[in-house]
């Protein structure tokens, strides 16, 4: 390492952070990224500004950051996606600039995955509890995906009306292809990590409790031909190209169908958002469970052959 | 450069988080609440109601002239919400709580501590603290009342709008004046009265929370 590397690195590890924690691992220049975003862990705006944060770091400093592994701190949760009671007040506010704000900035930084391997870093993401809509998009465009047994994803979004708009279409069509794109995003189903991997959408699923031996192995397998790995994947993105402007169009879409939502479909969002807060609180039950009961209810629904949901229990 | 209405949702943000993951909080828009704390709760709101058009009208007789369109705001505000602690009243009576228990209630310190400040902050801080009041109170009332009234009608068996016709009707008129509160707090790009808001929705979120924990 440089000297100017070591400024840098110091500067990166020393920054004051609330949402996240970082690791340094010097063997393998591995810089380790826990989430843990209180209350809720999801990618609130303050949550992104911390990552977005680490992520130009690294950038500036090219060379310093060989691997990038993404872990979550919060048991049973990887990432609960968008900030939902943000949107719902966004939406009733109808500030449409602040939405689209918010939905660039996450293809913001599904971006900076995109493009690692053009700065040199291989990126790994161990997810070992749910993830949900915006943190399943977040995960796809890592170099690895690695899921622990016990963990569900899914994008619940069509349950109210919307669609997943920070990457999901792009990145599941290139990893999946198109039938498994329109099946996982037009049925808002949840997924075991097995049926991920039979997806092409996670390369490895280990036992609950050895995600942390398959990032040491991975990291150690990739390491000794980094730089062709690299180029690979680089050469992979030529391709089956991701674009910049694909990407936004996409989210402005996103902003557009959010600003249709009616009161019902913000009213299940309101539903889910405080799944969440309750799993963040210690419940047993969380956003898991209350998808699971949407998508009942959803059936319930069409086997009356009305092709309308009966949505008891909102309040729930 | 980013409107003021998100740079306000922005800085906010956490309180904002804050309130609607305090356990208290949860459970009472999930579950409801026992009849006694939901007494407690609608005599407080009453104190906050009671004070909020006195609020909104010491801030509109400092508004500067430069702000003609916050001071509108205010005055429209105030012609809507006027006669709303009735409501409450008449809620606080349908589950059995008479209007002499009501007007005789001692508001608890959290509440008297966020009228206090709302006032202060009207008079001495920056008149246009008043939008950080109204801010919290309607992402509280749009984003949250919706479901905290249907809570609270299953909870404790009310029929239909009896006993919740405040916080059901602030749910649906709020969602209206929230769109139009964004496009009056877009107007203001005094930095000092910026800054006053953002406090100030920091300290109302801040007390609103303890108000619930404490009933």
């Amino acid at each position: 390492m440089t000297p100017d590397h070591d400024v840098r690195l110091s500067a990166l590890m020393t920054r004051p952070y609330k949402y996240i924690r970082l690791e340094w691992n010097p063997e393998f220049s591995a810089l380790r990224l826990r989430t843990c975003v209180k209350p809720i862990q999801c990618y609130s705006l303050s949550a992104m500004t911390e990552l977005q944060r680490v992520l130009h770091d690294i950038a500036e400093s090219p060379g310093l950051v060989k691997h990038f592994v993404m872990t979550s701190d919060v048991p049973g949760v990887f990432n609960f996606g968008g900030d939902l009671s943000l949107f719902v007040l966004l939406i009733r506010a109808r500030d449409v600039e602040s939405l689209r704000m918010y939905g660039r900035r996450c293809v913001d930084l599904v971006w900076w995955m995109e493009n690692a391997s053009k700065l040199g870093v291989h990126t790994t993401v161990l997810v070992q509890g749910d993830t949900l809509g915006g943190g399943l998009e977040s995960v796809m465009p890592f170099h690895k995906v690695i899921f622990e047994r016990s963990a569900q994803a899914g994008f619940p979004e069509v349950l109210f009306n919307l669609f997943p708009g920070m990457g999901a279409w792009n990145f599941t069509i290139r990893k999946a292809g198109y039938a498994i794109a329109n099946e996982m995003i037009l049925s808002g189903r949840l997924y075991t990590a097995e049926q991920l991997q039979r997806r092409q959408l996670v390369d490895v699923v280990v036992d609950d409790g050895d995600g942390e031996a398959a990032v040491y192995s991975v990291i150690q397998a990739v390491n000794p031909r980094l730089r062709g790995t690299l180029a690979a994947l680089e050469a992979r993105r030529h391709a089956a190209p991701v674009t910049y402007e694909s990407l936004m169009a996409i989210v402005d879409q996103w902003t557009d169908t959010a600003m249709t939502l009616t009161d019902r479909d913000l009213r299940l969002m309101e539903r889910l958002a405080r799944a969440q807060a309750r799993k963040a609180g210690g419940g047993a039950e969380g956003a898991v469970d209350e998808i699971k009961r949407m998508e009942l209810d959803t059936a319930w629904g069409e086997e009356r052959g009305t092709g309308i949901t009966v949505w008891g229990g909102l309040g729930g | 450069m980013l409107p003021f209405f998100a740079d306000l949702v922005t800085r906010t943000d956490e309180a904002r988080r804050d309130f609607e993951t305090n356990p208290v909080v949860l459970d009472a828009v999930a579950h409801g609440m026992p009849i006694e704390r939901y007494r407690k709760l609608l005599l407080e709101l009453y104190h906050l109601v009671w004070h909020f058009n006195p609020v909104c009208a010491a801030a509109a007789s400092r508004v500067p002239d430069g702000l003609r369109q916050v001071r509108y705001f205010l005055y429209e505000h105030m012609h809507e919400e006027s006669a709303h602690e009735q409501w409450v009243m008449n809620d606080l009576e349908a589950v059995g709580v008479s209007p002499a228990t009501v007007l005789a209630h001692q508001p608890s310190l959290n509440t008297l501590a966020l009228n206090g400040y709302n006032y202060w902050a009207a008079d001495r801080r920056d008149p246009c603290s008043v939008l950080g009041m109204m801010y919290t109170l309607e992402v509280i009332a749009s984003v949250y009342g919706g479901t905290f009234a249907e809570a609270i009608r299953s909870s404790l068996l009310l029929q239909g709008e009896r006993g919740v016709s405040f916080i059901s009707s602030h749910a649906t008129m709020d969602a209206e004046h929230m769109a139009e509160l964004r496009q009056v707090l877009n107007t203001v790009t005094d930095e000092a009265a910026r800054e006053a808001i953002v406090e100030s929705t920091l300290v109302n979120f801040h007390l609103v929370t303890r108000v619930f924990e404490a009933v």
